[in-house]
């Protein structure tokens, strides 16, 4: 995973129902269901953002202190990354 | 389908009896047989290599499988998942892992006013969200529980049991969908219980049984989220089979 700019996969397809998002890694044959956060944070791991961004906008999106969203941010984009789901080139 | 020995003919007879129609286009050219009273059975495709099969339970399990097969290839426009689909007013798609009870289940809701459209394969069209009719005959795995008992004439193969004459309505015609229900078997379970799914939910699970996905555009994601984005989506885990149909018929009834 880049460590400040995490990037999704561009060979994987996401599609967003309602808050939430399927995404499908046909090249692992897995398909996978992101709750509302989980999806804030994939939409923008495009990248550019950093996690630090990221955490800033969840903060204040979701009404919570920052230090609870930047450990949101982390597992979420640790368990990304344990899935497969990320971009493996660093920055 | 052509079939000129007695034993084959009333095995096919049995399972797909109620898919037989009017002769017209013809799309599926089979012939099957057996070749004597020991030998094996054979499924012969026009144009393609016969299959063999040691017994009928063996037999009816490569003609399902290659009819599927054969009929994804025909309607590729239909979005195909593993599921069995009854009617009550709306279709309703029953989505089960192998084993996990949807034949069963589905007995047992025919006891209960439902129709029958498929125990198996439901053919959506993404389009007007209609369900196609599978009417192979209902085939379960064993015997179901005391309360739902099989007629007499149920047809026991070496690996299944196809009920004829089941209680409920032979629907031949396309449904249109109303809900989804994802069907999970928990032999502890004390009582029966049901929950909404969210759609991405229901969509992941959709997509996992899908038959033929990689037919349709981004690789069939669209389509599985197409159909649980415009239908209620339900996991149910059944327990105590009466109070698992009434339960489902509960949670299916229109609201007011």
């Amino acid at each position: 995973m880049s460590q400040n700019h995490p990037k999704r996969r561009s060979d994987v397809s996401a599609r967003v129902v309602v808050d939430e998002t399927v995404v499908l890694d046909l090249g692992a044959a897995q398909i996978h269901q992101l709750n509302t956060t989980a999806s804030f944070i994939w939409n923008r791991c495009d990248g550019r953002c950093t996690v630090g961004e990221i955490a800033d906008q969840l903060a204040e999106s979701f009404d919570i202190d920052r230090e609870t969203a930047r450990q949101a941010v982390q597992e979420t984009l640790r368990r990304f990354d344990e899935l497969g789901l990320l971009d493996s080139a660093r920055d | 389908m052509r079939c000129s020995e007695s034993t084959t003919y009333a095995l096919v007879t049995a399972a797909y009896g109620e898919m037989r129609d009017d002769a017209g286009t013809i799309d599926l050219d089979y012939t099957v047989g057996k070749n004597g009273a020991d030998a094996a059975f054979y499924i012969a495709r026009a144009g393609e290599k016969a299959l063999t099969a040691p017994d009928n339970g063996t037999f009816l399990a490569a003609f399902d499988k290659d009819i599927a097969i054969e009929l994804q290839k025909i309607r590729r426009d239909l979005y195909f998942v593993h599921a069995a689909v009854l009617t009550r007013g709306e279709a309703v798609m029953l989505v089960a892992k192998p084993g996990g009870g949807k034949s069963t289940l589905t007995w047992a809701l025919l006891h209960h006013g439902f129709g029958f459209l498929s125990d198996e394969l439901a053919p959506v069209d993404l389009d007007t969200l209609e369900v196609h009719p599978y009417p192979r005959t209902l085939a379960l795995k064993r015997e179901p529980p005391g309360s739902y008992p099989l007629p007499r004439r149920t047809l026991m193969t070496s690996r299944s049991l196809h009920v004829r004459n089941v209680p409920g309505r032979i629907v031949k015609a396309p449904a249109r969908l109303g809900a989804v229900v994802f069907l999970n078997y928990d032999r502890d379970a004390s009582e029966p219980t049901i929950r909404r799914l969210t759609s991405a939910e229901a969509g992941a699970r959709l997509y996992a049984n899908a038959l033929n996905p990689l037919a349709h555009t981004a690789n069939g994601l669209d389509g599985a989220v197409r159909i649980t984005a415009a239908h209620p989506c339900y996991e149910l885990v059944s327990a105590d089979l009466p109070a698992t149909c009434a339960l489902l018929a509960r949670t299916l009834e229109p609201s007011e």
